[in-house]
């Protein structure tokens, strides 16, 4: 009885010293880089102040290392063309796509546009199994092909994403031909704004015309019809997204060059990330 | 008797290697996005004075985040040597003022969507990447925080947005306009654009 006693007196004290011990270390560290932070503004204001100090890329050597995959850039010589085709697709934005969108919000719920925006999703099969198949990715194929099957015909008729759900996870493949074609190697060329399409390169124009091709709905007869059904896909897009270009826009000191690098990133990191699933063309 | 000096040593070694352990990169960018949610969800600050309140809690929060000059010199980078100390503190200030326009609103905006943060990647001891995502009904936003490690406290120096990074696209731009302007017109379209909207 008394040992416990003992010992238990024993360890109270062991602790509290622990805890005094802590938090005198703590104190001192905090003092040392006091000091040492203080020491350094006394020792120059001239060489320590950040806004005094240059830039120099050798500081940044592990940095550069580190990100180095982004310096990107790309060749523009058809900019003022572009830049022209930007300023029509923004009034394009602003005069016809968003007051319809925001219509179009406002009369359909969002479960809806979600179930509308899973049947095209459903329908832009072929395109993304082709792709998968031309990166070498084929577990990529495979769940493409499963989620097809699956969305068809538990999701009636791929209103629903039963494969998409927690369970199955079968997730939709983030490809297209154009990305294809990074994933062999093949460069962008340069810039290339289209009117509606927007940011594009010859190379992601591949991505457009196949796209085209590979998508049952580009086949509906009469044009007009089929203009209806395109709209109406644009549309309901669009109606997930309305504020993201204004925010762009906003954020941007030049919105043109802006969405050309965020474009150009975009496209390399998803290509990338690609390359990374390809069983012949990984790194 | 033995059983219980053994409990008083574990606990002995938990507060031991509670006070070893430092906040890490993770675990800094977590909780700081946890303070912002509590300041947007706080149900006291209500009408028109509560963007006000809002907005002043956010920039403490914010301050304490980023590491506003590092910030500045990447997007900058080489052309950070053209500037002189006294444009460079006003560029810092005025890209502050730029960020916090464009962004302050689409912030103000959350309602109760899903941030998750899964993954720590270490680049070195003093540089981390923290993967983070927005979870919404019909979509997930990834959202990446570049962090470096400054006087004992985890930084973010950089903000990956759908795989953007942000000081990547604003040091193309201010490299573009710095390719044929100078630095004061630089800072003066950015006066404009501080004032404007």
């Amino acid at each position: 009885m008394k040992t416990t006693g003992l010992v238990l007196t024993a360890a109270f004290f062991f602790l509290a010293a622990v805890c005094l011990c802590g938090s005198a270390i703590a104190q001192t560290q905090a003092g040392v880089s006091e000091a040492s932070g203080s020491s350094s503004v006394a020792s120059g204001a001239s060489s320590d102040d950040p806004f005094t100090q240059d830039f120099d890329e050798d500081d940044y050597d592990d940095a550069a290392d580190f990100h180095r995959d982004e310096k990107v850039t790309i060749a523009d010589p058809l900019e003022p063309f572009n830049r022209a085709m930007g300023a029509f697709n923004d009034r394009m934005y602003f005069w016809v796509l968003k007051p319809v969108a925001l219509g179009y919000n406002a009369v359909v719920p969002e479960p809806a546009r979600i179930s509308a925006k899973n049947f095209f999703d459903n329908l832009g099969f072929p395109a993304r199994f082709l792709s998968c198949l031309l990166q070498t990715d084929f577990s990529g194929a495979a769940t493409e092909a499963g989620r097809f099957a699956i969305n068809t015909v538990w999701g009636l008729g791929g209103l629903l994403d039963p494969a998409g759900s927690e369970k199955l996870n079968l997730e939709k493949q983030d490809v297209d031909l154009g990305q294809t074609l990074g994933v062999y190697g093949v460069g962008h060329g340069f810039y290339l704004v289209w009117p509606v399409y927007g940011p594009s390169s010859p190379r992601d124009t591949l991505t457009n015309i196949g796209d085209h091709f590979l998508y049952p709905p580009s086949y509906i007869d009469p044009w007009y019809a089929w203009f209806a059904v395109w709209s109406y896909e644009k549309v309901n897009a669009a109606s997930f997204h309305i504020g993201d270009y204004e925010a762009i826009k906003s954020a941007a000191i030049d919105p043109y060059v802006a969405i050309r690098d965020g474009y150009i990133q975009y496209r390399m990191k998803s290509v990338k990330a690609r390359k990374e699933k390809s069983l012949l063309f990984r790194n | 008797m033995k059983k219980c000096f053994i409990c008083l040593s574990l606990a002995a070694a938990l507060v031991l290697s509670a006070s070893a352990f430092a906040a890490g990169p993770m675990a800094t960018a977590e909780s700081t996005v946890g303070r912002v949610l509590e300041v947007l969800r706080n149900p006291d600050f209500k009408g028109p004075e509560a963007k006000k309140a809002k907005t002043e809690k956010l920039r403490v929060i914010y301050k304490d985040m980023f590491d506003e000059i590092e910030f500045s010199r990447r997007t900058l980078a080489r052309n950070w040597n053209r500037f002189s100390p006294a444009e460079r503190q006003e560029f810092v200030m005025l890209f502050e003022q730029v960020l916090e326009k464009a962004y302050l609103d689409k912030i103000l905006d959350y309602s109760d969507e899903k941030i998750v943060f899964y993954q720590e990647n270490m680049h070195s001891d003093k540089q981390a990447e923290i993967l983070s995502k927005i979870v919404t009904s019909s979509k997930e936003i990834p959202i990446f925080y570049r962090m470096i490690l400054k006087d004992g406290k985890w930084k973010v120096y950089d903000v990956v947005v759908e795989n953007v990074s942000l000081v990547q696209n604003y040091r193309t731009q201010f490299n573009d306009i710095l390719a044929n302007n100078t630095p004061e017109q630089l800072l003066e379209t950015l006066r404009k654009k501080v004032k404007g909207h």
